[in-house]
């Protein structure tokens, strides 16, 4: 028997829960475990973060009118636009969905996910800085009751907000990265070796 | 086109998304999420069909772009050392249907885009036109189906 009837014998028949599927009310009710959905849903969720922490900000803006707190504040609010804006117009662009040939397919899923960590590489460097410069100046001014003059008149507050610094936002930017290829460290590498495969000459 | 014709396009044709998916998957419920994803990706695409190509080529495509892009659960892939230890799921079955394992099996040893190549081709579609569902050149297909196909005779000879 040739290989191709032999392929035509293997056995077509699925279970009766999946031929059950074919309802267009079970259809409909469906749920996309696409990871350009999941993508998605974390887009989403990052926007409506961003929208909180954003009004969070605005409120500490009033409450705290020191100069440079303030000017953190508003660095971080002018990231945070820029971060809304960006993830939205990349919201835009995955469409889990669209149906092209298989290796421009794969690229477009690869390439969705990389932009979608570039922006959250972005964020993680920019953000974390400015957070904890700020967190560390806010935390201090309430735990002691002074003025950010004040504190940061002395100069073991600088070397403390240097180490703060350079401890913290190394680590806060290794444990991103670290939960990114947690999640898609192994998708990203079985689509890349997937797309070379199918475009090496042999 | 009617969501009644599309059911029954399906319907007639859902076997090719059983093949496919078993050449992949091999946790039960995982085969189960990856069909229904096919379906899902199948029944949003479906108004975008125009019947230019065969309903049968389409739902190919589609079955192979979700597979492939699919992130797969963590479990490893139970693959019997050789032939010998394939152990029959049915008690009495028939020379033909021996065989016909034997393929998939020999086909699940192969790199995920060869089972595609290989699949597409056993079915019955042309170079050029498995060129065209992968997105890749005729010539390509050409070369690769030849080294696949030489590799499939020696899995299937060696029984490993």
């Amino acid at each position: 028997m040739s290989l191709e009837q032999q392929w035509k014998q293997l056995d077509e028949q699925g279970d009766e829960e999946l031929r059950s599927l074919l309802q267009p009310r079970k259809l409909q009710r469906l749920q996309s475990r696409n990871p350009l959905q999941k993508i998605k849903s974390l887009i989403v969720a990052g926007l409506i973060f961003s929208v909180a922490i954003t009004a969070l900000y605005g409120y500490l803006l009033v409450a705290y009118p020191y100069w440079p707190i303030t000017v953190s504040l508003i660095v971080v609010i002018g990231f945070n636009v820029w971060v809304s804006v960006t993830s939205w117009q990349l919201y835009r662009q995955i469409n889990p969905f669209v149906q092209e040939a298989v290796l421009q397919e794969m690229q477009h899923y690869y390439n969705s996910v990389m932009n979608w960590y570039r922006l959250q590489e972005r964020v993680a460097l920019f953000v974390y800085p400015v957070a904890l410069a700020g967190g560390f100046l806010l935390g201090g001014m309430e735990g002691s009751g002074k003025s950010i003059e004040q504190i940061m008149s002395k100069p073991i507050m600088w070397v403390a907000l240097g180490i703060c610094m350079l401890i913290l936002v190394p680590l806060c930017w290794w444990f991103a990265r670290w939960m990114f290829r947690k999640s898609f460290g192994r998708y990203l590498k079985q689509l890349k070796q997937n797309m070379d495969a199918l475009s090496s000459p042999g | 086109m009617s969501e009644k014709e599309f059911l029954a396009q399906v319907q007639a044709n859902q076997g090719i998304i059983y093949k496919l998916v078993g050449l992949y998957v091999t946790d039960k419920e995982e085969k189960k999420d990856l069909y229904q994803e096919v379906l899902l990706q199948t029944w949003k695409a479906w108004p975008s069909f125009r019947g230019e190509a065969k309903f049968s080529t389409w739902l190919y495509r589609i079955t192979l772009n979700t597979i492939l892009t699919w992130q797969r659960k963590e479990k490893k892939m139970e693959l019997r050392d050789d032939l010998e230890n394939l152990s029959p799921a049915v008690p009495h079955k028939s020379l033909q249907q021996e065989e016909a394992q034997r393929l998939h099996w020999a086909i699940r040893r192969l790199a995920e885009t060869d089972r595609a190549i290989i699949s597409l081709s056993l079915e019955g579609f042309d170079n050029g036109e498995i060129a065209d569902m992968l997105g890749i050149s005729a010539n390509h297909v050409a070369v690769k189906l030849h080294r696949i196909k030489q590799q499939l005779q020696n899995v299937l000879n060696t029984g490993k």
